[in-house]
């Protein structure tokens, strides 16, 4: 009987051991998490054209800043047009025949658009009109109507398409920073989508022949700066 | 032992069964990690059933085109540790760790980076002359994903254990700011021994190669168009003639590989290093070992 008794204690006490530790893990690891500076950039007086991905603003002159809560509440109202404006991932040339390519479809917020291209720092203009014209529809050319534009977290690709559509005339941008990985970590369904874009009348007919590296000393011609 | 036998009468089952249950409750409704918790702070043991299942989905998909019909077993004998920073900020420079446990003989190991388009990182082929116990590189991450390390042992089993990783845009990143200076100096390598030599201790170096290994996912500064892609498709380690490990790459591999591994010497020789890239170009540098003292 005591035996038993000590034996049921022991697993007990055990059991406390492991719940407490894994406690006191978990904490750590979140603390040490949230330790993380959140830098921010200063807005840029143009379109942002360094690397995408980085510290981005903290706000965006024109239009709206926005997080998880007010999406929810902008979503629930039904009437705003959402743009999802992350890159296509591009199968890079040369890549051999049996190498291992397998980009995951888009998943985007439901009834998203995505259009790939919109938010980098220089537009295609192409893609420019195709995203004119796609907000344009998709807003029934209200300039009042909302707009919400996103790609990742710490991506600038959604910043400079938002600047963009203020500059459109809209005056209901709403930027949402935090792009679809808060979306789908707060546990909110996607839905895989397809990009929108420009049809290429022959696709890639003119292949740049791969240029051999400047030999060392011999510098390129650089456009002047503007 | 006088402390332990009086804290056993003191602690009697019922208390004890009470602590461990209020310790229960607290880690429930206390910890930020409960399922329940409205926290945008992403778990992927915690994120929709949706994700669970596209993860795995993935992982599945993903072993078949790498391993056919082979399968990856858990490492119930904790053969690998896998180090990846659970969050990384820069997502195009993640640093990965992979240890193996002394003993098993290991043939190979795989870096699978599983949400990258192209999820391939990295496979060793280790030679007689490797030390396969431990191998740092960093990679490019795109998005929140697991990245997998599998060993494959002598005795032909497939070893896998994961981790997840928070980062995001790191295949879109630019390496640097000016690509013509990156293809300058492309080829480019240093080794930096990492113990003092020894004839009978297996050794650890660090490698690195200037390489820009862009991935035609990448934007030029400068004229602002997309720089065409061009990596580092193998890397050939040998020392004094005999192979310390093959690398075959793709472009999930960061600019300026740097790859940490181990080799076993037994006498002073040459480490040679031969990489080829995407556009068929070679580059060999050879390095004394140990360096001559100058």
């Amino acid at each position: 009987m005591s035996r038993a008794f000590s034996l049921s204690s022991r697993i007990a006490r055990c059991a406390t051991v492991l719940l407490v530790a894994g406690f006191a893990a978990a904490h750590a690891a979140r603390s040490a998490e949230s330790t993380e500076p959140p830098p921010f950039a200063p807005e840029p007086e143009g379109y942002w054209t360094g690397a995408m991905s980085g510290p981005v603003p903290e706000t965006l002159k024109g239009g709206k800043v926005i997080h998880l809560e007010e999406l929810l509440t902008l979503l629930k109202h039904g009437t705003v047009a959402t743009v999802d404006v992350s890159n296509k991932p591009k199968r890079p040339e040369d890549l051999a025949k049996d190498a291992l390519w397998l980009p995951l479809p888009q998943q985007v917020i439901p009834g998203s658009l995505w259009i790939p291209g919109a938010g980098l720092g220089t537009v295609e203009r192409a893609v420019e009109t195709v995203y004119r014209k796609r907000l344009s529809t998709a807003t029934a050319s209200n300039p009042t109507f909302p707009i919400v534009i996103y790609c990742h977290e710490r991506c600038w690709l959604s910043w400079n398409a938002a600047k963009r559509a203020v500059s459109y005339g809209y005056r209901n941008v709403y930027w949402f920073p935090d792009g679809i990985e808060a979306w789908k970590a707060a546990g909110h369904k996607t839905v895989v989508a397809q990009p929108i874009e420009p049809k290429r009348v022959k696709p890639a007919a003119a292949k740049p022949k791969p240029s051999a590296p400047a030999p060392a000393g011999q510098s390129e011609v650089k456009p002047p700066a503007s | 032992m006088g402390m332990n036998r009086r804290r056993r009468r003191g602690w009697s089952a019922r208390e004890a069964l009470f602590t461990s249950l209020l310790a229960a409750c607290i880690l429930t409704f206390a910890s930020p990690n409960a399922a329940h918790s409205q926290t945008t702070t992403f778990d992927p043991a915690h994120s929709g059933q949706d994700d669970t299942a596209a993860r795995a989905q993935r992982w599945q998909a993903l072993q078949k085109a790498v391993f056919g019909q082979r399968t990856v077993e858990n490492d119930t004998a904790s053969l690998i540790t896998l180090d990846a920073p659970p969050r990384a900020l820069d997502a195009a420079l993640v640093p990965i760790g992979i240890e193996l446990a002394p003993g098993k003989s290991v043939k190979s190991v795989w870096l699978i980076v599983d949400n990258n388009p192209g999820p391939l990182a990295g496979h060793f082929t280790f030679g007689p002359k490797a030390d396969p116990r431990s191998i740092k590189l960093r990679v490019r991450v795109n998005e929140y994903t697991y990245i997998h390390a599998v060993a494959e042992t002598t005795d032909g089993k497939l070893i896998g254990v994961e981790k997840f990783v928070k980062a995001a845009g790191g295949c879109s990143a630019p390496g640097g700011a000016d690509d013509s200076e990156a293809l300058k100096s492309m080829g480019l390598m240093k080794l930096k021994l990492l113990n003092e030599f020894s004839t009978s201790k297996p050794m650890q170096a660090q490698l690195m190669i200037r390489h820009p290994n862009f991935n035609g996912m990448q934007m030029n500064q400068t004229t602002r168009t997309y720089t065409a892609a061009r990596y580092i498709r193998s890397a050939d380690v040998t020392y004094n003639g005999s192979s310390v490990f093959h690398l075959d790459s793709d472009i999930s591999l960061a600019t300026d590989p740097v790859i940490t591994f181990g080799f076993v010497p037994h006498e002073k020789g040459q480490l040679k290093v031969v990489v080829k890239d995407s556009k068929n170009d070679t580059f060999d540098q050879s390095f004394d070992v140990p360096a001559p003292v100058s």
